[in-house]
């Protein structure tokens, strides 16, 4: 035991000496790659690149007020952390140096391209490794607004699960245990209502993982329809790797909602209390408790339902006009056959 | 006229009868048969996704028929005056575009048959299927949708049909012109895209082709 204790400090040390040599290199390469650059500040946001066409002060001043939107009063916190970019020739034919800080954009970029870049890449101020594990995903400014509940709205008609089905169909609780927002205790049954969701989530998703080795014959039995099975291999499987029935899309249309509530503080108390349940997170930054924040977030993506399949009334029109055009074309042809 | 044009639909649906119950069976089947497995009692939150799946996958079939039966009546309009050699039309007393316009509106009064029975078939696929929560049916917009696409199919090869082998020549000549300028470009690495402006035309926004694109789908969310 003594021994083991000894290897695992001593790999601890190592790591830590490791970890400092990275940052040492990491800050040369910084220095190296911005060497001879300029500065471009718009609003919170401050870009580091070399001198180029690419219009990188119109392409911040169009990404600024989706950023500032999203992160409130913290996006002047982004000052802290500066996007380096290097803007480079486009012809990829040409050698350059070969840098690991920042992001590379070819010069002849447009505004609009640009613009998405710097919103694509934006890292989201002080967010903590819980808040993120959570999402699942950055949270950054979404490009296509109406898309992303519409997104959800589809995930919540036909993602493979009671208690999904459950929240579209107005429990509130489902709900919450789907995004994650109620305490993580019986997760399985809470996500996996019934015993054909739980057989569908081994024999279809975890079919390499348990088919072989000591659970195959477990394995052999939910596939018979042996619920204890089939329960018994989802409750082995490591903590956090259960498949959550609504993907992250659904959890950071929650925040966003939760953001949009709380006004320009929100982000900055979203982020407050790394330590807190997420709920509470959420709750203090929307200044709403939960349940209300979750039913504003369903009904977001309740009223964000897609389009119907309706054909539009024009293509209607065109299509009779091209029938009648066609038409006329047959009408027109000659009776000789010379 | 009246008389004149009953005597034309008798002789089309003679001709093209066996097109015109194949189509109408098919028309009628193909709505029954993407949403089978729907009124099973025992249908879970699991199925909902697999319900879409099979529709969409039936939903292919839709504008496949539609060309097939607008290319077939189309084509059997005609069939009878190219063996004759257009003699039997010299011999009516009736201008020539009467005639053309006779045959045009008897296909339009067959092909209603399987458009009517894709409206029945659809219609009656959603009524016996207990469609999950957030799931609709758009029986009419896919009846409307199949019509446009029959009407279409049917007026461009009528419209082919009807012309003389010179005007085929033509047509055809074009699209062979089309895509040898557009290999010489891809040859010569001249920015041409052809294909590109063809498929902008006729398959996007008001082309004549964009009925036949989009999703076919009886039941979606």
């Amino acid at each position: 035991m003594a021994r083991l204790r000894n290897r695992a400090d001593s790999l601890l040390s190592t790591w830590r000496e490791a970890q400092r040599l990275a940052d040492v290199a990491d800050s040369l390469e910084r220095v190296r790659a911005t060497a001879g650059y300029d500065t471009i500040a718009v609003g919170g946001l401050r870009i580091i690149v070399n001198p180029s066409p690419l219009p990188l002060r119109e392409a911040a001043e169009r990404a600024w007020p989706a950023i500032d939107s999203l992160y409130g009063s913290a996006a002047g916190d982004l000052a802290q952390h500066p996007f380096v970019i290097r803007a480079v020739d486009p012809d990829t034919a040409v050698r350059r140096t070969v840098l690991h800080v920042g992001i590379e954009l070819p010069w002849d970029l447009d505004v609009r391209a640009t613009a998405t870049a710097l919103l694509t890449t934006v890292t989201a101020p002080h967010l903590d490794p819980a808040l993120a594990d959570w999402l699942g995903a950055a949270l950054r400014p979404t490009l296509r607004p109406r898309d992303e509940p519409a997104a959800v709205f589809v995930q919540l008609v036909t993602a493979p699960s009671e208690a999904v089905r459950g929240c579209f169909l107005g429990d509130i609780a489902r709900c919450k245990d789907v995004l994650q927002v109620s305490d993580s205790t019986g997760l399985l049954g809470r996500w996996y209502v019934t015993p054909a969701e739980r057989e569908a989530l081994v024999t279809e998703s975890f079919t390499d993982y348990f088919a072989r080795g000591a659970t195959a014959p477990s394995f052999q039995r939910c596939r018979q329809h042996r619920d204890d099975a089939c329960t018994a291999l989802l409750q082995s499987l490591p903590p956090g790797s259960l498949p959550r029935p609504l993907a992250q899309s659904a959890r950071l249309l929650l925040v966003r909602e939760a953001l949009r509530a709380g006004g320009r503080d929100a982000y900055r108390r979203l982020v407050a209390r790394p330590n807190a349940p997420i709920a509470a997170r959420l709750s203090s930054a929307a200044q709403m408790d939960i349940d209300s924040l979750v039913v504003r977030w369903r009904n977001g993506v309740l009223t964000a339902r897609p389009v119907p399949l309706t054909l539009p009334w024009w293509a209607g029109v065109a299509a009779i006009g091209w029938t009648a055009f066609f038409g006329f074309c047959a009408l027109r042809s000659s009776r000789w056959r010379l | 006229m009246t008389a004149m044009f009953r005597v034309v639909l008798y002789t089309q649906w003679k001709w093209s009868r066996l097109i015109v119950v194949l189509g109408t069976v098919a028309a009628f089947a193909i709505p029954l048969l993407s949403l089978q497995g729907a009124a099973r009692a025992d249908r879970g939150a699991l199925q909902a996704q697999e319900l879409l799946r099979s529709v969409q996958s039936w939903g292919t079939l839709y504008p496949l028929l539609a060309t097939a039966l607008g290319v077939l009546m189309a084509i059997t309009a005609w069939a009878a005056d190219h063996r004759g050699r257009h003699i039997h039309a010299l011999t009516l007393p009736l201008e020539r575009w009467r005639y053309v316009l006779l045959r045009f509106g008897a296909g339009f009064v067959l092909l209603a048959a399987p458009i009517a029975a894709v409206l029945i078939g659809s219609s009656l696929a959603v009524l016996t299927a207990t469609l999950p929560p957030g799931l609709q049916a758009y029986p009419i917009a896919l009846t409307a949708r199949f019509a446009f696409a029959v009407l279409v199919a049917y007026a461009v090869f009528f419209a082919v049909s009807a012309g003389t082998a010179r005007t085929a020549g033509i047509i055809l000549g074009v699209i062979a012109a089309v895509i040898l300028v557009q290999v010489v470009a891809g040859i010569a690495n001249i920015d041409l895209n052809l294909f590109g402006a063809a498929h902008t035309v006729l398959l996007l926004g008001p082309g004549p082709l964009a009925v036949f694109t989009g999703r076919w789908m009886l039941v979606d969310v």
